[in-house]
Order: C-alpha cells, then sequence, then structure tokens
C-alpha cells in the first residue's frame, strides 16, 4: 500500500521510493532495501504499476515505476480498508 | 526466448546498480569514504543475489521458461533411452491410431449430419399390420395410401414416395444396365437437394403419357455423357422407351439404395437415373405395398401428430374400401437418419468399443513403462527434493516427458490413422453408406489430440502418485491381461460366428455356381412369350456348353432378394370370402424359375418333383416353411398334390408339385421367406437371373456364357457376372469387417499383454539377481528358480484372465445380436482366447525366467 501510495504521486524510480518512505515516515519506516524489488516486481505483475525506461536528473536510465488505474482503485481499496482497521482499534483502545 | 530472457536479466541488473550507486553517492556525500560507503550501502540492501532470485520468481514468462526447461530435459532423457522411448511411442501410436481411424468411421458414418436441409425434420414412413408382424415387422406402403396421404394430410411440408426401377441403357454406346428409382416429382425438393444442372420434375409429369422424363445422375452424366452440358433436353433410350433427359442430380445427392430404406424394398446399389412416377388410375387399385415413402414434417408438428394423423388417414380409407377387413394399420415414422445407420450402428460402435479397449490396454502398457522408468530414477528425484525442488516441479517436470511422448505418439497415431482410414474406406464393407467418407478431418484430429493428451497426463500422473510400484504394476498387468482377454474373447466369438454364417445351410450350393442378372424391356419382350422364349433357349444354349453342368434362372436370387420382389397372399382352395381370411393367411414371395434352376442352385427336394420344361396346367413348388405355416400337421409328402389359390380367393386353383429346402438370405441374418416358386411360363417375369453351376472354376466359363447371351440379343446389357460365393462374401462383409478389425486389435491387445509382462517380470528379476545367485549358491535346483518366477509373473495374468473372461461373457451377452450360431460362453472361443493369452504371456514370462535359472551364482553375488 505504502508503494502504491509513493507511485501515486509520480513515476518514480526504486531508489527514490525507499527515499520517500523514509523521508515521509521521518525515517520511522526502516526497510531492508533489496526486498523493495521483488515487491515491485509482483505489483507490476499483477497490473497495479506500470514500467518505463526514463532519464533522470543526473542523465542515467533508470526503471520509472507509476500506478495503473488498477493500481489507483486498489490504493483506493486498501487505503479504506486501513482506516476501517485504524478507526476499530482506535475505538477499541478508547473505549474506557 | 534467449534474448527475451537476456535483455530482462540486464535490465534488472542495471536498475540494482543504479540502485546501490545511488546509495553510495548519497553517503560519500554525507561525508563517508568510498569503501565505508559502499559497506554501509550493501549492508542497507541487503543480499543482492536473494532480492534478485524473488524477482525472478516474478518473471511474467516463468511458466514458460520452465516448460521449455522441462521439455529440453525431456527431449534428452528421451534421446538417452531410445529402446524406452521407442516401445512407448509405438504402443500409443498403435492405441491412438486404431482408435482414431475407427473415430473417422463413426464421424463419417454415425455423426455426420446427412447431406439434407434440415435433416431432422424428413422421415421415412412405414407400416406395421398387427396380424403380419410375426412374419414382416413393418411392410412398406401402397401407391393408392400414398395418393391418399398426400391428398389429406396436413402435417408434411411435403410427402414423395419412391420405388425401384430397373433399367435398360440402350442406344448411343454399349448398353448397360443401370439402377434408378420411380419417385414423386417433389422428390428432389423434399431432400433439399436440387438438381445441379438442368431442372426437377413438374407436378403434371407424375401424369401417365407426360411421364418419360428422367433425371440422371452426376456419375453417369460425368462417366457416358462426358460431362457434356447439352444432354439436358435429349432422348436417351431407356427398357426400349424414349426419355429426355431434364437435369442432371447434385453429386451430393445421398439416396436410400439396397434395401436400407425398407427390407422390402429393394433398390440397386447405386442409383442413376429417377423417373417420375405416374399412377395409373389401374395401377392406384393394385395393392402393391412396395412404395418408400419420405416425409419432412412442417416445423412446429411432432412426429406423433404426424403419424396420427397418418394413422386418421390410412385407416379411414382402408375401411371405406374393404369394411370387412378388421384391421388397424399402424403407420411408423422412421427418422432418415436410422435408415442409414441403423443397422451399422452396433456393429461400428462395437468396433469403436474394441479399438478403446485396445487404447486402454495401450495406456496400461505405457503406466507400466513410466513406471519402471520412474522407479529406476527414484534415487534422483529423492535428492532433488531433498535439495529443495517442489513437488509440483517434479509433477510437471515428469508430466512434460510423459505428455511429449504422448504427443509424439499421438502424431505418429494420427498418421497411422490417416492410412487406416483410408483402407478403411477402400476395402470396408460396400454397403456401409457413407463409409467412403471417412478421412481425417478436423474433428477427427481433436478427437486424436484430446486421446494423446488426455493418455499422456493420466500415464504421467499415476507413476507420481504411487508409493508401491512394483505392486502397482502387477495389477497394471492383470488389468491389461483382462482386457486382452475380453478382446480376444469378443473376436474369437465373432470369428466363430463368422465361420458358422459362411458354413451355414442357405438352402442352396454357393460353391462353383455363377449368377448373371439380366432384365428383358421394349417392344421386342412385351409379349410374355418372348420373355419365357428367350431364357428356355438362352439356358439350353449355356447348358450345352462344354464345363457346365447346370442352368436356369429365377426371378429374384434368394440370396439378395431376401423379402423384397412380389408377394401375393396364399389362400387355401375352400377360402371363399377373401375380406374375412386375407389377414390370416400368410403372404408368399413369388419367385419365377426355369426348369432347370433347382438343378443348378443346388436346392433340396423334400417332396414331390422339380418342375418340367412344359407345365400343361398351373403348378407351384413352395418352400418348406411356406408348407408347415399352410398345413401344420401334414408331412411334405402329403402336401404334395394339394391345391391353393395365390392373391385371390377367385384366382386358379395351383397344384402344389413339389416341397424344397428353405432358401436363407446370403448372410442369413433373417429366417427365410415362404416362398412359392412358378415356372417361368406362368409368371413371365422380365429381369431374371441367370444361375448356372459348373464343373470347372466359374471364371473360365465366363466369357462362354457372355457370348451366348450377346448372340440371342447384342442390345441386352451385361452386368458383371458374380459368383454366388461372392455374393454371399458381400452379405456378410459388415460381418467380416467387425470381426477383422476385432481380431486386429485383439492381436494387438495380447501383444502387449505380453510386452507388459515381460517387462515386469524381467525388472523383478533384474532388481533380484542377487537374491536368486545366493538361493541357487545355496542349492536351489534352476527348476525351482523357474517356478519362483513363473509363479510370480503369471499371478497378475491368471487373475486378469479370470476378471476378463468374466467380463467377455457379461459382454458376449449384450452383443448377443451379433453373434450367429454361437452361445455367448462358447467353450471354443472361450478356450482358444484362454490358450493364446497364457501361450503369449507363458512365454513372456519364461525369457526372463530361463536368464535367471542360468544365473551364474558367483556372477550374481558380485552384482550390486
Amino acid at each position: 500500500m505504502l508503494i502504491l501510495k509513493v507511485a501515486a504521486l509520480r513515476p518514480i524510480h526504486g531508489y527514490g521510493i525507499v527515499q520517500r518512505l523514509q523521508q515521509m515516515s521521518r525515517d520511522a519506516l526502516q526497510i531492508r532495501q533489496g526486498s523493495l524489488y521483488p515487491a515491485l516486481y509482483r505489483l507490476e505483475n499483477r497490473g497495479w504499476l506500470k514500467a518505463e525506461w526514463k532519464q533522470t536528473e543526473g542523465g542515467r536510465e533508470a526503471k520509472f515505476y507509476s500506478l495503473t488505474k488498477v493500481g489507483r482503485q486498489q490504493l483506493e481499496a486498501e487505503k479504506e480498508g486501513w482506516k476501517r482497521l485504524c478507526d476499530a482499534i482506535s475505538l477499541v483502545l478508547d473505549t474506557d | 526466448m534467449r534474448w527475451l530472457k537476456h535483455r530482462w536479466e540486464s535490465r534488472m541488473d542495471s536498475e540494482f546498480k543504479y540502485h546501490l550507486e545511488s546509495l553510495i553517492c548519497d553517503y560519500i556525500e554525507k561525508g563517508m569514504s568510498p569503501e565505508e560507503a559502499e559497506q554501509r550501502a550493501r549492508r542497507e540492501f541487503g543480499p543482492i543475489n536473494l532480492a534478485k532470485d524473488e524477482c525472478r520468481d516474478q518473471r511474467p514468462l516463468r511458466w514458460l521458461d520452465n516448460f521449455l526447461a522441462d521439455l529440453r530435459y525431456a527431449r534428452r532423457s528421451l534421446l538417452k533411452n531410445p529402446g524406452f522411448s521407442t516401445a512407448a511411442i509405438l504402443t500409443l501410436a498403435l492405441g491412438i491410431g486404431a482408435n482414431t481411424a475407427i473415430f473417422s468411421v463413426v464421424y463419417a458414418v454415425l455423426l455426420k449430419p446427412l447431406p439434407y436441409e434440415k435433416p431432422g425434420q424428413i422421415y421415412s414412413v412405414e407400416i406395421v399390420m398387427p396380424e403380419r408382424r410375426a412374419q414382416f415387422a413393418s411392410i412398406p406402403v401402397t401407391v393408392q395410401a400414398f395418393v391418399e396421404w398426400r391428398k389429406t394430410v396436413t402435417a408434411f411440408e411435403s410427402i414423395g414416395a419412391l420405388r425401384p426401377w430397373e433399367c435398360n441403357l440402350t442406344g448411343d454406346g454399349e448398353p448397360e444396365r443401370l439402377g434408378g428409382a420411380r419417385v414423386s416429382a417433389n422428390f428432389f425438393s423434399l431432400l433439399g437437394v436440387p438438381v445441379a444442372r438442368g431442372r426437377g420434375f413438374a407436378a403434371d409429369e407424375e401424369t401417365p403419357g407426360k411421364e418419360n422424363v428422367v433425371v440422371i445422375s452426376d456419375g453417369l452424366w460425368r462417366r457416358r455423357y462426358g460431362s457434356d452440358p447439352n444432354v439436358i433436353g435429349r432422348s436417351i433410350d431407356i427398357n426400349g422407351r424414349n426419355h429426355i433427359v431434364v437435369g442432371i442430380a447434385s453429386p451430393a445427392l445421398l439416396v436410400p439404395t439396397g434395401t436400407i430404406l425398407h427390407p422390402m424394398v429393394s433398390f440397386a446399389p447405386q442409383i442413376d437415373v429417377w423417373k417420375p412416377i405416374a399412377p395409373t388410375s389401374e395401377e392406384i387399385k393394385n395393392e402393391s405395398w412396395d412404395h418408400g415413402v419420405l416425409v419432412r414434417l412442417k416445423p412446429g408438428i411432432t412426429p406423433e401428430q404426424g403419424q396420427q394423423q397418418l394413422q386418421a388417414s390410412l385407416n379411414a380409407f382402408v375401411h371405406a374400401q374393404a369394411p370387412d377387413v378388421n384391421t388397424e394399420l399402424i403407420p411408423q415414422l422412421v427418422p432418415i437418419r436410422e435408415i442409414y445407420t441403423g443397422k451399422v450402428r452396433l456393429r461400428i460402435l462395437l468396433v469403436f468399443w474394441a479399438s478403446a479397449l485396445l487404447l486402454l490396454t495401450a495406456c496400461s502398457n505405457l503406466t507400466n513403462l513410466f513406471l519402471a522408468k520412474f522407479a529406476s530414477r527414484s534415487a534422483e528425484f529423492a535428492t532433488r527434493i531433498a535439495l529443495g525442488a517442489g513437488r509440483a516441479r517434479l509433477l510437471s517436470q515428469t508430466l512434460t516427458e510423459t505428455t511429449l511422448i504422448a504427443v509424439i505418439g499421438g502424431a505418429l497415431g494420427a498418421a497411422l490413422a490417416k492410412y487406416g482410414a483410408a483402407l478403411l474406406s477402400a476395402y470396408g464393407p460396400e454397403d456401409i453408406r457413407r463409409l467412403s467418407d471417412s478421412h481425417l478431418n478436423v474433428r477427427v484430429l481433436l478427437f486424436a489430440l484430446a486421446a494423446s493428451l488426455l493418455t499422456g497426463l493420466v500415464c504421467g500422473s499415476i507413476p507420481s502418485w504411487q508409493s508401491r510400484p512394483t505392486r502397482f504394476r502387477r495389477v497394471l498387468v492383470g488389468v491389461q491381461t483382462a482386457l486382452g482377454t475380453v478382446l480376444l474373447v469378443s473376436a474369437a466369438l465373432l470369428l466363430h460366428s463368422f465361420v458358422n454364417v459362411l458354413g451355414a445351410d442357405r438352402g442352396y450350393q454357393i460353391e462353383r455356381v455363377m449368377t448373371v442378372d439380366l432384365s428383358l424391356f421394349g417392344k421386342r419382350y412385351s409379349g410374355p412369350d418372348s420373355r419365357v422364349g428367350f431364357y428356355r433357349e438362352l439356358t439350353e444354349k449355356v447348358r450345352s456348353l462344354p464345363g457346365i453342368a447346370a442352368a436356369g434362372a429365377i426371378s429374384d436370387l434368394p440370396a439378395t432378394a431376401g423379402s423384397t420382389g412380389p408377394s401375393r397372399a396364399i389362400f387355401y382352395s375352400s377360402d371363399t370370402k377373401y375380406d374375412t381370411v386375407v389377414l390370416a393367411r400368410p403372404v408368399a414371395m413369388i419367385r419365377a424359375v426355369t426348369d432347370g434352376y433347382f438343378a443348378a442352385s443346388g436346392s433340396a427336394l423334400h417332396a414331390g418333383r422339380f418342375f418340367n420344361a412344359q407345365e400343361t396346367s398351373e403348378v407351384a413348388i413352395i418352400s418348406q416353411s411356406l408348407a408347415k405355416r399352410l398345413w401344420p400337421q401334414a408331412a411334405p409328402s402329403d402336401v404334395v398334390g394339394r391345391t391353393v389359390r395365390q392373391g385371390f380367393v377367385q384366382g386358379p386353383q395351383v397344384t402344389v408339385v413339389g416341397v424344397v429346402e428353405d432358401a436363407r438370405p446370403g448372410a442369413v441374418d433373417r429366417d427365410a421367406p415362404y416362398l412359392m416358386y412358378r415356372p417361368h411360363a406362368q409368371w413371365a417375369s422380365g429381369p431374371m437371373t441367370l444361375v448356372v453351376r459348373t464343373a470347372l472354376e466359374p471364371a473360365a466359363i465366363l466369357p462362354a456364357v457372355r457370348g451366348e447371351i450377346r448372340k440371342m440379343d447384342p442390345n441386352l446389357p451385361i452386368p458383371a457376372v458374380r459368383t454366388m460365393k461372392q455374393i454371399v462374401y458381400e452379405s456378410v462383409s459388415q460381418r467380416q469387417f467387425q470381426m477383422m478389425l476385432t481380431l486386429l486389435f485383439a492381436v494387438v491387445a495380447v501383444l502387449l499383454c505380453a510386452v507388459g509382462v515381460y517387462g515386469v517380470v524381467s525388472y523383478s528379476v533384474a532388481r533380484r539377481t542377487k537374491d536368486i545367485g545366493l538361493r541357487i549358491a545355496l542349492g536351489a535346483m534352476r527348476g525351482d528358480v523357474m517356478r519362483w518366477v513363473f509363479t510370480e509373473g503369471m499371478t497378475p495374468v491368471a487373475i486378469g484372465l479370470l476378471l476378463g473372461l468374466g467380463a467377455a461373457v457379461a459382454i458376449a451377452r449384450v452383443i448377443r445380436t451379433v453373434l450367429f450360431g454361437v452361445s455367448p460362453n462358447d467353450p471354443g472361443a472361450l478356450g482358444g482366447a484362454l490358450l493364446v493369452l497364457l501361450l503369449a504371456s507363458g512365454l513372456a514370462c519364461y525369457l526372463p525366467a530361463r536368464r535367471a535359472a542360468r544365473l551364474d551364482p558367483l556372477a550374481a553375488l558380485r552384482h550390486d
């Protein structure tokens, strides 16, 4: 879900995703960076992400991932699900 | 494929590289030394190869990759074991080939839609007369009933009639005898197969005087008229009369031939000329039950409704005409498909099931082979599972291997089937309509493909379930033996039936008898005396030829005629009122014979005498069963001298002068019809069959007989001369076809069984070489070793045999109708099958047993 969220903003390469994740979560989320790629490939395989090779700012070729239509729907669905879960949990926690 | 994969790998590499390098750069910017930065980056990234592997699992065409790898592996494994591969592929090719070839027949004859417009709406009509049911299951239709139905019945789009018509085509070229049919004018439109050129018949061409028009077949048009379109409109000479050719039938036109429309309506094997029926008012009154009727139902009307309308119309009409005949005639609608397939369906399906059993035998043989192969690779599989290969991967690999074999075997089988189907359509019985259409088409090939894939999957997945392959292989041997037994017993029963049919007593001789069908028509033979004179002179001349033992002629040859030809009710001379007694009297087929006929055919006389050259009063010779039917209490000798009337109660008295043996049809598939023979002078039929008994082989006399006929009338067509033996063999050709194919399949199945037994026994001997060596070293005699091996090898065979025998007897009861003179548990067939299977499997056991017995104990003990 997080990867989808990051890729939803604009096409982004793998390294950029790691950077953004760490930045957005204020370094709270630390992942083993190598394990990002199998996840990316899986999402691409499922048709939620699409990838294209583009030039980076530094002038190098890199693979940029962006969200597909299906991926966007999936993201919405997962966000919804997550929110419901969070609400439920906080409801339990907040009940005295 | 490979470059695709390569590109994919290199892109993944550069993606990873980019990530790492970016990470390193960042750290260097944060002030780390390059080495430190790289170490830090690699640590954060984690193990690269693991990540790559996980990515590879996500590769889109991963399955294809695996499949190709499996395929390469399978190919290598096949090439490494050429013996195994050849055995497996051949086994399967035989099974699939046989099955596919027979399926092409099943498709062409039974499944393919008939070449008519909406064939499901076309029915043939026959009539059941309850009082005559014992003698005739059903009878054809009178032209009178047909005309009445056409007037009153509304359930049908069209009603058409057809009856056989013999044609002598003369003028322009060699005189030719052709098969023809008189048909109602709507015949071609009823079937929905319009003529290819010219026109069909107009309704008013059914009127007497206007009916001399014909449609000729595409075959005749090409053969005799060189495809000349100008033949339309020309006049041709048929039966001494001019007929205008108005049309040429479609080459795809399929019409009933032989007796397939009804056993009492006999068309020629091929129809080349159609002419409109044109019943005169005289003919309409004549009660000849000799027309076939075809109807096309209106859409939305059920066959039952059509049947009820026919029945109401027919009975109202019959009762109005003959109020005292107390009967209810029941017309029946028979789907047209039934006409073409009804009689052969059972035989063809049985052959198909036989081929399916053969395929099953082949499958179990194949499974057996695979089991042996995989058993020898069990160590390899165990190692691979230990190293982490998934079971699914292993299964898919073995399945690929077996499916590859199945597909190669299937392809080879399809090639075999192509030749098989060609052979079947070329040499199969001619009287199975549409058999010649058997060839490989998309459906048949799909069938072969499905059969091979299924075989590959089943045979390939069984071994991987089996935890106790050796035991399972014995079970397979048992199954194979049982299947082989079923096939062999069926084949033996069919063979025995076939021999019985050939040797059956038909009431006439079939050795050294030849026959020629002749037909006298035209002005020259319009008077009965000219016809009688012709045949008298001809038989006398033929009789005087050297090498001829006897010669005569008959109007319808019993071997082919069956219940066709003219028939009459036979009355006692004391009968007075037709209507009240007619249904109680037998109907006899009337056969005109010349005085030499019985001597030539070799029919046995039970009492009385044969005909003399000159008979002064009305006389008849009747068949034994007719005599029994008329006078159940009287001995044949008492019957001689009694009188009957033929056809009418007022008819002339006919004296019975002799009783002869019944004459049964060539195929002996039906009871002998009641026969009444009349001297040709008293029943001067035009078409007659010359029957000649020769002292030598008939072929030697043939030219001389032809020459005599030519001398008497150069315009008379002489069709192919056939020996009685040929006729009988042709009439049993369906039986022969079924028997030969089943026998062939049975032999192949027995061979497969033997191979299966041999494989299992030699494998078990090889595996226990040390054990056997030890026993020999400890003093076991060679005979003991042989006995052990035999006991082990033959036990599953014996069990399979017993099961197979049981199943075969049960099946034989079901197929009783195709047997002849053989009980389902015929000891000869059962014993013979048993013996053959025991010999074959015994031999298959003997070879490895002998090898075991000759083991050198020292060498055996050192065996690893």
